[in-house]
């Protein structure tokens, strides 16, 4: 259905259940952009590295590691030292998320201008940018 | 006891699991705690070491079936005994088994996955207690991977994805086993939270856990919670989830 869908004038957005299983399971067909989602967390980071490791390896498109709930600087290091010399994108935790999710509504239209969803635009941009410039300088 | 731990991904099941299953174990329980996730994440939850535990490839052997290759344990191997001899010890005594954990471009888990399943069909039986935990979602939960659990447990957190994917596993009850089903309400925040989620999932609450910032450290740090903050909020709700199963929980 993804082959399908190919277009120039259609941009696919998959949002991929947890771990491994579908990355693997697009059998060296890349895409254009894998965004691997990471928690500052040693469990996500963990499986986060794992997962960059099969989009590297298997060449499967552009990588783009997201820190989620990001508290600090502190946070932020810690992801940007398991991902070194990625391209990296922070969210930092943002209580208009978590209202939102409570009131399942979505975060774009609750809160446009908080600073998680600020960075999810941010992030939309650059990808759709022609040449877009490189991610966040790693600390 | 034996309990299965699900819900949707991020919700805080291998938290909650391996903190259930040591609090178990300080019972005087024999805990046998499962791991089906092909991600690592229960061993960060129980403080074990390592985080890859799977069943070695000496431990299954390949035969053939009607042309088709098929797995099994190898040649007088039980359930029980590849518990005894590859669950490894964890803190608290608790014993710790994990389906073999995904790892590079090829990785290929078809020989764990066969293996696995048949330690599922032969866990040890008197003298223990089995805490499983699932992957996020619905679709092992429902494909028997968690065939040996009397309750599964539905972690639910007070979001309208959380509560939906709540109610969707609700329908365990109604498959082949016949489970317990019931819920803990993780991430508390607001008075109403316990009863929105029993409201809406249908599902009787046993347990409470509180929005727990000590958790966020400890999962930072990659050190299990009870090593972390062992007279916190969460360890205290965990400690009266494990008394309420104890005591015989009344089916919803």
């Amino acid at each position: 259905m993804l082959g399908q869908l190919a277009s120039p004038d259609l941009v696919v957005v998959a949002d991929f259940e947890a771990g491994l299983g579908t990355v693997m399971r697009l059998d060296g067909r890349p895409v254009d952009v894998i965004v691997v989602v990471v928690e500052p967390t040693a469990k996500s980071l963990e499986v986060g590295r794992r997962a960059a490791d099969v989009v590297r390896e298997s060449r499967l498109g552009r990588l783009v590691i997201a820190a989620n709930r990001v508290r600090d600087e502190a946070d932020a290091a810690r992801v940007a030292a398991h991902f070194p010399g990625m391209e990296l994108v922070v969210v930092p935790e943002d209580q208009a998320i978590v209202d939102a999710e409570r009131r399942g509504v979505a975060p774009l239209d609750a809160a446009a201008d908080s600073p998680a969803v600020r960075e999810l635009v941010a992030l939309a941009e650059r990808i759709l940018a022609p040449a877009g410039p490189p991610g966040r300088p790693l600390p | 006891m034996r309990v299965a731990f699900v819900g949707k991904g991020g919700v805080g099941k291998s938290s909650l699991a391996g903190t259930f299953a040591r609090v178990l174990a300080r019972t005087g329980e024999r805990v046998l705690a499962l791991d089906s996730d092909p991600m690592p994440g229960l061993a960060f939850s129980l403080g074990v070491e390592r985080v890859d535990h799977g069943l070695p490839d000496e431990a299954i052997q390949e035969y053939e079936e009607e042309g088709r290759r098929r797995y099994r344990l190898r040649d007088g191997l039980t359930g029980t005994g590849a518990v005894e001899q590859y669950a490894v010890r964890g803190p608290d005594g608790v014993h710790f088994l994990q389906l073999g954990k995904a790892r590079g471009p090829r990785w290929n888990n078809t020989r764990q996955h066969f293996g696995f399943q048949r330690v599922l069909d032969d866990l040890p039986g008197a003298g223990w207690s089995i805490v499983g935990d699932l992957p996020g979602g619905t679709r092992q939960p429902f494909m028997t991977w968690g065939r040996y659990a009397e309750t599964f447990l539905v972690v639910i957190e007070p979001t309208s994805a959380s509560v939906l994917t709540g109610r969707r596993l609700a329908g365990l009850a109604a498959t082949d086993e016949a489970p317990r089903v019931a819920a803990v309400a993780n991430k508390v925040r607001a008075p109403d939270d316990v009863e929105q989620i029993a409201r809406r999932t249908g599902l009787q609450v046993v347990g409470a856990v509180p929005f727990d910032p000590h958790l966020a450290t400890a999962d930072r740090l990659g050190v299990a919670l009870l090593d972390h903050d062992p007279e916190g909020s969460t360890a205290v709700a965990v400690a009266s989830m494990v008394d309420t199963l104890r005591s015989g929980l009344e089916p919803s």
